[in-house]
C-alpha cells in the first residue's frame, strides 16, 4: 500500500455519543490528496461534530481517524494542526482586534513552526514576505484594516487564507459561504479550486448552499443521522430521489 | 494613534533624562521613586494590555524582587555573593520563574480565564504577604532594614550610589531598558501571537499554537520586570516589608495602568508618575478624601475611556510590515482584486 493510493484522511467507524445522544453513528469517510469533497445533510446530522472529531476538538467514543498514514485520534487540536489539518469554524473566527496583516503574521508564525515562544527568540517569520502573501490571498487592499472592520465575505476569506498560509495539507471548511452574496461565494469557489490546484491541498467542505456545491463540481457526501447516506457526483446526488426526500424535502427546523 | 505619538514618546524620555539639569537632589530622588513605580506599571501593562490577562496580584513579583535584592545584598542568601549585580539578577530571575510556573499551572489544560485568573493571582499575593509576615528569617512583620545602597563596578573601582543623581541615572537606564525590551517584544511576532491569543484564543490554538506557553512566557517577562522595579525600590528605601507583596500595592498599580492605558506601555508609565505625583499634592490638601478623587478617576477611566486617558495620545503606530507591507512585484494589484466587492 503506497502513500498515493492510501486515503489521505481516513475516518473509520467513528461513533460520538453525547450522554444518550448518538451524534455520529459509525461514520466512515475518505479523502485523497488534492481532493475536494462536500458534505451535505440536514441540521443535526453530525457534520460539525465530524469536523470537531477530525480536528481534535472532541475525542470520539469509538472509531479511528488517520491522516497521511498515521492515527491522529486523541491528539490535541494543536498536535493535529502540526500534522497539517486546519479547520475553519462555522462562525467566522479571525483575530478581530488585529490588522489583516497582523492576522497573516500569526499564520506565518504558525507556518514557521514557532508553536511555542522559545523558538521565536531566535527570530520570527520573515516580514518582508507578507506583501506577497496578502497579494496571493487577494487581501492587499485590506492590509491595515482591522479584521473586525472587514465586510463579512472578506472576513471569511481571511480565515481561509490564514489556514492556507499555515501550510495546511487538509482544510476543513465549515459553511464557508454562509451569509455571503453570490459574488462572494464565487470568490470562495475560486479560492478553494486555487489551493487545490496550486498547492495540492485537500479540502473537506460542509455546505448548505447547493449552487455552491454545483459550482465546486466536487464529490458530494450526504450525511444522515450521523452516518453517510450516499456518496457521488453532484449530478447523481441531486437526482437521487431518496436524498431529495431526506434532505431537500424534509429539512428539520434547526 | 495620533501622529504626534512618536515625537511625544521621544520628547518624554529626553525630558526625563534632562531632569537632573533642573531638579535638586531631593526632587530627583522623588522622581526616581516615581519612575520605579512606572517600571512596575509597565510590567502590568504588558501582561494585561498585550496578553489580556488581568493580574490582580502583580505586587507578588514586585515584592519577590524587593526581597531578593534585600536578602542578597545583605548577604543573607547562603552561597550567593552579596553584590548589587547578583541582587538585581536574582530579583529578576526569581519573580520571572515564579510568574512563569504559576502561569503554566494556571493556563495549561482548560486554563483559567477572566476574573478567575485575577482572583487566583490576588490570592497568591495575599498568601505571599502572609508568609512573609510569619517568616522570621526574612524579617517577619517588621521586614528588613538597612539594605545597603547599590554599588556598581568591580574590586577597588566601586561607586556607591548613595547620592540621588547616580541612583536616578541607574533608574533611568533601567526604565528605558525595560521600556525598550517590552516594546520590542510587543512589536515582534511574539507580541502579535500574544495579542492574537488575547483576542481569540481558540483560533490561535486551532492554528497550532500552544497558547498556554505563550501566555506563561509573557507572564514571566512581566514578572521579571516587576521584580526589577522591586529591587530598585528596596535599594532606594533601604527597607522592605510584607506590604510590598500584598493587596494594597497590587490595587494601586492596577489603577495607575487603567488610568494611563493598559495597551500602551508609556501611557501606563506616565499613569503611575501622574497618579503618584497628584497623590502627593492632593493627599496633603484633601487628606483621606484623596482616595475618593482617585476612585472617581478610576471609574471614569474604566467606564468612559476603557483604553485609558493617555493611551490615545501615545499609541505608536504598528511597524509598517504589519500595516502596509511592501507589495510583491510579481503580483500587480488589479489582478489581486478580482472577485471582491468591498462596499
Amino acid at each position: 500500500m503506497t502513500m498515493d493510493t492510501a486515503p489521505f484522511l481516513n475516518v473509520r467507524d467513528v461513533v460520538m455519543d453525547f450522554g444518550g445522544i448518538r451524534a455520529l453513528d459509525g461514520i466512515s469517510l475518505e479523502i485523497s490528496r488534492s481532493e475536494v469533497k462536500c458534505i451535505i445533510g440536514p441540521n443535526g446530522c453530525g457534520k460539525s461534530t465530524l469536523f470537531k472529531v477530525i480536528s481534535g476538538d472532541l475525542n470520539p467514543t469509538s472509531g479511528q481517524v488517520s491522516f497521511a498514514g498515521e492515527t491522529i485520534t486523541g491528539l490535541s487540536p494543536q498536535k493535529i494542526c502540526h500534522r497539517g489539518i486546519a479547520r475553519k469554524f462555522q462562525v467566522p473566527s479571525v483575530f478581530d482586534d488585529l490588522t489583516v496583516t497582523e492576522n497573516i503574521e500569526i499564520a506565518m508564525t504558525a507556518a514557521s513552526k514557532h508553536y511555542t515562544p522559545f523558538g521565536l527568540l531566535r527570530g520570527g517569520p520573515d516580514r518582508s514576505g507578507y506583501g506577497a502573501v496578502l497579494a496571493e490571498s487577494r487581501l492587499s487592499e485590506f492590509g491595515d484594516k482591522l479584521a473586525s472592520e472587514l465586510p463579512h465575505g472578506i472576513r471569511q476569506q481571511l480565515e481561509i487564507a490564514l489556514l492556507v498560509v499555515t501550510d495546511a495539507q487538509l482544510l476543513l471548511l465549515d459553511e464557508p459561504t454562509a451569509g455571503m452574496t453570490e459574488e462572494e461565494t464565487d470568490a470562495i469557489v475560486n479560492l478553494i479550486k486555487g489551493v487545490r490546484d496550486r498547492l495540492g491541498v485537500a479540502v473537506l467542505v460542509i455546505e448548505h448552499d447547493m449552487s455552491f456545491v454545483r459550482k465546486l463540481g466536487s464529490k458530494v457526501v450526504v450525511m444522515m443521522k450521523g452516518a453517510v447516506l450516499r456518496e457521488g457526483d453532484y449530478a447523481a446526488i441531486s437526482e437521487d430521489a431518496e436524498i431529495r426526500r431526506a434532505y431537500l424535502g424534509d429539512v428539520e427546523p434547526c | 494613534m495620533s501622529r504626534f505619538s512618536f515625537p511625544l514618546t521621544i520628547l518624554f524620555w529626553v525630558a526625563l533624562a534632562a531632569a537632573p539639569l533642573v531638579l535638586d537632589g531631593w526632587n530627583l530622588g522623588l522622581l526616581a521613586q516615581l519612575m520605579i513605580y512606572g517600571i512596575f506599571a509597565m510590567s502590568l501593562a504588558f501582561i494585561w494590555g498585550q496578553g489580556g490577562l488581568l493580574c490582580f496580584g502583580q505586587s507578588l513579583f514586585f515584592g519577590i524582587g524587593a526581597y531578593a535584592m534585600a536578602l542578597t545584598t545583605k548577604g543573607m542568601i547562603p552561597g550567593v555573593p552579596a553584590m548589587t549585580l547578583t541582587g538585581l539578577l536574582l530579583a529578576m530571575i526569581l519573580p520571572a520563574l515564579a510568574a512563569g510556573l504559576l502561569g503554566l499551572a494556571l493556563f495549561k489544560g482548560r486554563g483559567l480565564v477572566g476574573a478567575y485568573f485575577g482572583i487566583v493571582t490576588l490570592s497568591a499575593a495575599v498568601i505571599a504577604e502572609r508568609l512573609a509576615t510569619n517568616w522570621s528569617y526574612i524579617g517577619g512583620f517588621n521586614g528588613l532594614l538597612d539594605i545597603p545602597p547599590m554599588r556598581l563596578g568591580w574590586g577597588s573601582w566601586q561607586i556607591e550610589l548613595y547620592d540621588p543623581l547616580p541612583f536616578f541615572l541607574v533608574v533611568l537606564v533601567a526604565a528605558i531598558a525595560a521600556y525598550l525590551l517590552l516594546l520590542k517584544l510587543e512589536r515582534s511576532a511574539f507580541g502579535t501571537v500574544l495579542r492574537g491569543t488575547r483576542d481569540n484564543e481558540t483560533r490561535a490554538a486551532f492554528l497550532g499554537f500552544e497558547t498556554a506557553e505563550y501566555k506563561a512566557a509573557a507572564f514571566a517577562v512581566s514578572g521579571g520586570v516587576a521584580g526589577l522595579a522591586g529591587a530598585l525600590f528596596a535599594a532606594q528605601f533601604a527597607f522592605v516589608s510584607p506590604a510590598l507583596l500584598g493587596f494594597a500595592l497590587a490595587t494601586e498599580v492596577l489603577i495607575w495602568v487603567a488610568i494611563g492605558g493598559k495597551e500602551v506601555l508609556l501611557a501606563a508609565f506616565i499613569g503611575a508618575l501622574a497618579v503618584k505625583s497628584v497623590e502627593k499634592v492632593l493627599s496633603d490638601s484633601l487628606g483621606q478624601y484623596w482616595l475618593l478623587v482617585l476612585g472617581l478617576l478610576f471609574i471614569t477611566a474604566v467606564v468612559l475611556l476603557p483604553r485609558g486617558l493617555l493611551a490615545p495620545f501615545l499609541r505608536l503606530t504598528l511597524p509598517r510590515a504589519l500595516r502596509r507591507p511592501e507589495q510583491a512585484t510579481k503580483h500587480p494589484t488589479p489582478e489581486g482584486r478580482q472577485g471582491q466587492n468591498a462596499p
